[in-house]
């Protein structure tokens, strides 16, 4: 069963449109890939389902309606957003950070056990982490919530090839525990490799569903849906792969 | 067809006249006596609607700067000056002007709450100062003379309504002109403002002085009115009512300005004969502002759009997309236009731009292109002055920036866009493009917005979608025809078929204009029709750079924008 | 030497209740971000609200409890609009707001306290403490820099030890993470609101026997409020506590020179302009625009 149903999403950012009637579906234990180049409206689209941003169409959890809930009401049911840019909060320390986020019934050792690296930083402020253990916080914050889904938005921007793959595993832990994962990235090959679902966006339309290991095989096909001249016709090519 | 801001001068000093001559001919002496602080309170009101509504910083002591003026045209009355009231309240004004200066200093950085802090603490200043002192001439009861022309109730009324009007026509000009324009784009954003070619501190400085002054007149108008003052006519109280009624009538409209003076002068004479406490008014203003602030609406506005729905504004005639008109391509200097040399730019302990060169040559388009985060913005940022540091240097036709303003900059000739459009939404299409060009003449400014697809120059801002206001930066920039525009992704969030035409035009730009382009963008064939040659960016550095279909074919181009393995990606 | 001692000794409690005002407009400020202009009228309604009870026969004990709760409920009114209306405003509107909402809560509080009419207030500690180097310091000078020094220090301790305290420095730096994170972060607003209210009502029953005490007067206390916030740059408690005291001792001194009584009221506003001058000689850009 579907944790996540998106349907028909519309959002606007400053009255533009930039995500135009995109459908999507997350699946517990699942990782869900959102590919597609700069601009694509990967964020924006992450922005809508969680509330950040108004969005018109329909986000169900579990089967409730959330379209009309206010940011923080879809967080307290389950949906989990990490934003890009590691929003940590840089003057508490590690510990304090995860803390501010814990569920009743969590513990903070289920953060530690999926990163053993903050172990030894729990007393250290956010803000001085490294910039893939600030990244790793970030998750394990959205973890010890108890989420349904959780959403990660271009986790491994800016970081080590090392560490990207660091995080790649332990994303896939999380599904593996039995979380929907929806995973935006850039770097697609990765993402690709660990993810079950792929999802190509482009100028804020869906031109891509399917298998990821069928568009890791292709990467043709790929580099024309990143790189263009896929355009209009590339809202033909969902048609026939949905 | 006379010009835009003198048919609308005209037609606000002709209905205020039309007004003013009906409470004249038809109203008894007493009301008209009533009346007539409608109109000095109206003077003050507009002198606040210039710094709050106009240039979006809170006063909250434009009554102390009417009591200055008051003052001083008391001891000029005292000392019998020559020339009478109306020399008395220019002076008064114009030593308005100074305090309102040192005043404003503060605020010039950072935030305007800054000034609301600043000015409330004047007003708490001047109230203790003021009431030690009585007014120049109370004990040996002399009265402000009023001017021989302009004696009694209805000579006096006349007086105050010539002022008003003559202060409204002032504005009238001064907002349609470059300098008003200044005011809204710093009151939208001080950043967009100075990439302009607008200097931020002059923008605000002049708008409180004139504020100061215009205040100044509206006091030594009270004292000519009630002949002696007391502290209490300009306290704390008085002007924070003021700044209430000001937001809530919005006092930058003349007709706004009008109603607040009439809600301050005639509410409590209203309640008074409704047996209700006077100062109730008060209460009134406070919960009429907070409606204002959150609907963004103020009643001024309200009724010039009802009007504008009763008699609809004649509409520009729309563009035929015939591009006729625009002027021979500008001449700038052959050769590089724009050279970045060994740039590195830290936040922290982060590099955000590590050691970039960066050429641009005059007559070309060149791409700038890498995934998020790799450092695009922060170049844009570091060419045109944003940055207070970085190390390296950046040179325009061979003459290097390092410590030229954001503004300096701008006005040696190097514009930029923003991510997201900045335009103060109050202005009008070709109000936007005088303020980004600078003198434009009207074939010219039609033939840049024909050019690019834009609506005509009289179209309102806010009328126009947020799609057409990114071209209209584009518009903006290219009008100024400077050597070296920066484009920062000026195709976000149109559709394929829109990005596609603009990168058409984007490659028009030098032929047209004559100016250079740094484009950023992602649409990877909206860079190819633009660009001849592009550079690729990756953690802050230059990965790669050359003619778009041999760099984009690239390995290490596509690792680093899509991380896929480039086996087989390109046969 | 006592010619300028006493005069900074009677400054002190002044000071005291600066210190109290600016600490809770930083709390307000980090917290809630908004600059509140009516940080002193609030405190000021809860303690009319005392004032009244007592002037109707209620013992002091309770009529002070019931004060500062009024106090806390005016603040989480005022909280309320600001979260419900303006949650998503700039710095600027919010500050617009509470500027407007001052005139109407004076207004309002000069009608149903009568103006300028004298009430009796009763002073909850008086008489002479000690002397010091000859001169008297008062139970009501020593009680407001204790209360103020108690509130610096609780202030601090409250958002580093307690949970709440870590959602509300979490909501403080980042309100959508805050939010993403499932915080109920529109609570959370108008506990802060509600706590700043009953702290400045209660400072202001201590403050009121020893100014002016009409409503406008204590409500415009909220000047001297922002110069000790402004000293603090509206981020620590620990400088706005000591801006405000010094503000309190300069206001004396200069009051007891010949010249200077006339001035006493210029000193916040030199003070803010001094600050302001300083602090911003490196800034360049407003941060977002």
């Amino acid at each position: 069963m579907s944790a996540l149903a998106i349907e028909n999403l519309v959002v606007n950012r400053t009255g533009i449109p930039v995500v135009r009637g995109v459908n999507l579906i997350a699946k517990a234990g699942e990782i869900s890939v959102l590919l597609g180049s700069n601009g694509a409206g990967k964020t924006t689209l992450l922005e809508g389902i969680s509330g950040v941003i108004p969005a018109s169409g329909r986000i169900a959890l579990d089967g409730a309606d959330l379209t009309r809930s206010l940011a923080g009401h879809r967080a307290r049911a389950g949906l989990s957003h990490v934003e890009q840019g590691r929003t940590v909060f840089g003057e508490m320390t590690t510990e304090e950070n995860l803390r501010v986020a814990l569920h009743p019934s969590a513990s903070l050792d289920q953060a530690y056990a999926l990163f053993p690296e903050l172990v030894q930083r729990r007393t250290v402020l956010a803000g001085m982490l490294s910039g893939g253990e600030q990244q790793m916080l970030v998750i394990a914050r959205s973890l010890v919530g108890l989420p349904k889904v959780v959403l990660i938005d271009e986790m491994s921007a800016g970081l080590a090839p090392v560490v990207v793959g660091r995080l790649m595993s332990a994303v896939r832990k999380l599904a593996d525990s039995g979380v929907a994962v929806v995973l935006v990235e850039q770097f697609a090959a990765l993402a690709l490799a660990i993810g079950n679902r792929a999802y190509v966006l482009r100028r804020g339309q869906m031109v891509f569903e399917g298998g990821c290991a069928e568009l890791a095989k292709d990467p043709a096909r790929l580099h024309h849906l990143y790189l263009g001249d896929a355009g209009e016709t590339g809202a033909e090519e969902t048609r026939q792969h949905a | 067809m006379p010009h835009a801001s003198t048919r609308a001068a005209l037609s606000t000093a002709i209905s205020i006249a039309v007004v003013a001559a009906l409470i004249y001919f038809l109203l008894p002496k007493y009301w008209v006596y009533i009346i007539t602080p409608v109109f000095i309170v109206g003077v003050t009101l507009q002198s606040l609607g210039l710094v709050t509504g106009r240039t979006g910083m809170i006063s909250l002591a434009q009554m102390s700067f009417a009591g200055v003026g008051a003052w001083v045209t008391g001891y000029l009355n005292v000392a019998q000056f020559p020339g009478g009231l109306i020399v008395w309240m220019i002076i008064g004004g114009l030593a308005a002007v100074p305090v309102g200066i040192a005043i404003g200093l503060p605020a010039l950085r950072l935030r305007g709450i800054n000034l609301a802090i600043v000015t409330l603490g004047f007003a708490a200043a001047f109230d203790s100062v003021l009431g030690t002192i009585t007014y120049p001439g109370q004990t040996a009861f002399i009265k402000v003379a009023q001017p021989a022309w302009f004696k009694g109730d209805y000579g006096y009324f006349t007086l105050v309504v010539l002022v008003y009007i003559t202060i409204a026509v002032a504005l009238e000009y001064i907002s349609r002109s470059r300098l008003g324009a200044s005011w809204l784009a710093v009151r939208h954003s001080e950043r967009a403002a100075a990439a302009l070619g607008v200097s931020v501190p002059k923008a605000k400085l002049s708008a409180f002085a004139l504020s100061a002054f215009i205040a100044g007149v509206s006091g030594g108008l009270l004292a000519g009115y009630l002949g002696t003052l007391v502290a209490d006519n300009f306290n704390m109280m008085q002007s924070l009512a003021l700044f209430a009624v000001a937001t809530m009538a919005g006092a930058h409209l003349t007709q706004g300005a009008i109603i607040g003076g009439v809600l301050i002068t005639l509410f409590p004479e209203l309640l008074r004969r409704l047996n209700l406490p006077q100062d109730v008014g008060s209460v009134f203003f406070a919960l009429g502002a907070v409606q204002a602030l959150s609907t963004g609406e103020t009643i001024g506005e309200t009724w010039a759009r009802l009007f504008r729905k009763v008699v609809p504004r004649r509409k520009g005639a729309d563009l035929t997309g015939a591009a006729k008109g625009l002027a021979p391509a500008t001449k700038h200097a052959t050769g590089i236009a724009l050279e970045v040399k060994d740039v590195t730019v830290r936040y922290g302990n982060v590099v955000a731009l590590d050691d970039v060169n960066l050429t641009v040559p005059a007559g070309k388009v060149v791409g700038l292109i890498g995934p998020n985060g790799a450092g695009k913005s922060t170049m844009v940022d570091a060419i045109t002055g944003f940055f207070p540091s970085y190390k390296g240097s950046v040179l325009l036709n061979g003459t290097a920036l390092e410590g030229k303003s954001a503004t300096a900059r701008a006005l040696l000739g190097i514009r930029r866009t923003w991510q997201t459009t900045r335009i103060a939404a109050e202005l009008t299409v070709g109000e936007y493009i005088r303020l980004a060009a600078g003198p434009i003449s009207h074939t010219e400014l039609t033939a840049v917005l024909d050019w690019i697809g834009c609506p005509g120059p009289d179209t309102p801002i806010a009328s126009v979608d947020a799609g057409t206001r990114r071209l209209l930066d584009v518009a903006g920039v290219v009008a100024a025809r400077p050597p070296v525009i920066l484009l920062d992704e000026p195709a976000a969030g149109q559709s394929y078929a829109e990005a596609i035409r603009l990168g058409a035009r984007i490659a028009e730009i030098p032929e047209k204009f004559g100016s250079a382009v740094l484009l950023i963008e992602h649409d990877m064939d909206l860079v190819r029709r633009a660009c001849s040659s592009i550079a690729v960016f990756d953690f802050g550095r230059v990965i790669a750079s050359g003619p778009p279909q041999l760099v984009l074919a690239l390995p290490v181009v596509q690792k680093a924008y899509m991380g896929i393995e480039p086996e087989g990606a390109v046969a | 030497m006592n010619s300028l001692l006493t005069p900074a000794v009677a400054g002190l409690s002044a000071g005291g209740a600066y210190a109290i005002l600016g600490v809770c407009a930083i709390f307000t400020y980090r917290l809630v971000a908004v600059v509140n202009f009516t940080g002193a009228a609030i405190g000021a309604a809860g303690t009319f609200v005392m004032v009244a009870l007592t002037e109707h026969g209620m013992p002091l004990f309770p009529a002070v409890i019931i004060g500062i709760l009024a106090g806390a409920l005016v603040g989480v009114m005022i909280g309320g609009v600001m979260t419900k209306w303006f949650s998503g405003a700039s710095a600027t509107t919010k500050a617009a707001v509470t500027a407007a909402l001052l005139v109407g809560i004076i207004a309002l509080g000069l009608r149903l306290t009568g103006g300028q009419r004298p009430h009796l207030f009763p002073d909850l500690v008086s008489g002479s403490a000690f002397r010091f180097a000859g001169v008297e310091v008062t139970w009501g000078s020593l009680l407001t820099v204790t209360l103020a020094v108690g509130l610096t220090i609780a202030s601090d301790l409250f958002l580093a030890r307690t949970r709440t305290g870590l959602q509300m420095r979490a909501l403080s730096e980042r309100p959508m993470a805050a939010e993403l994170i499932g915080i109920r972060v529109r609570v959370l607003a108008l506990a802060v609101w509600g706590i700043m209210g009953a702290v400045t009502a209660f400072a202001m029953m201590i403050i009121a026997p020893l100014r002016s005490p009409d409503f406008m007067s204590l409500s415009l206390l909220v000047v001297p409020a922002l110069a000790a916030a402004l000293i603090g740059a509206f981020r620590s408690f620990r400088a706005a506590l000591l801006g405000g005291v010094l503000i309190g001792i300069v206001e004396g001194m200069v009051s007891a020179l010949e010249f200077g009584a006339r001035f006493r009221g210029v000193v916040p506003f030199l003070v803010i302009l001094i600050v302001l001058l300083w602090s911003q000689r490196g800034a360049r850009w407003d941060a977002a625009r």
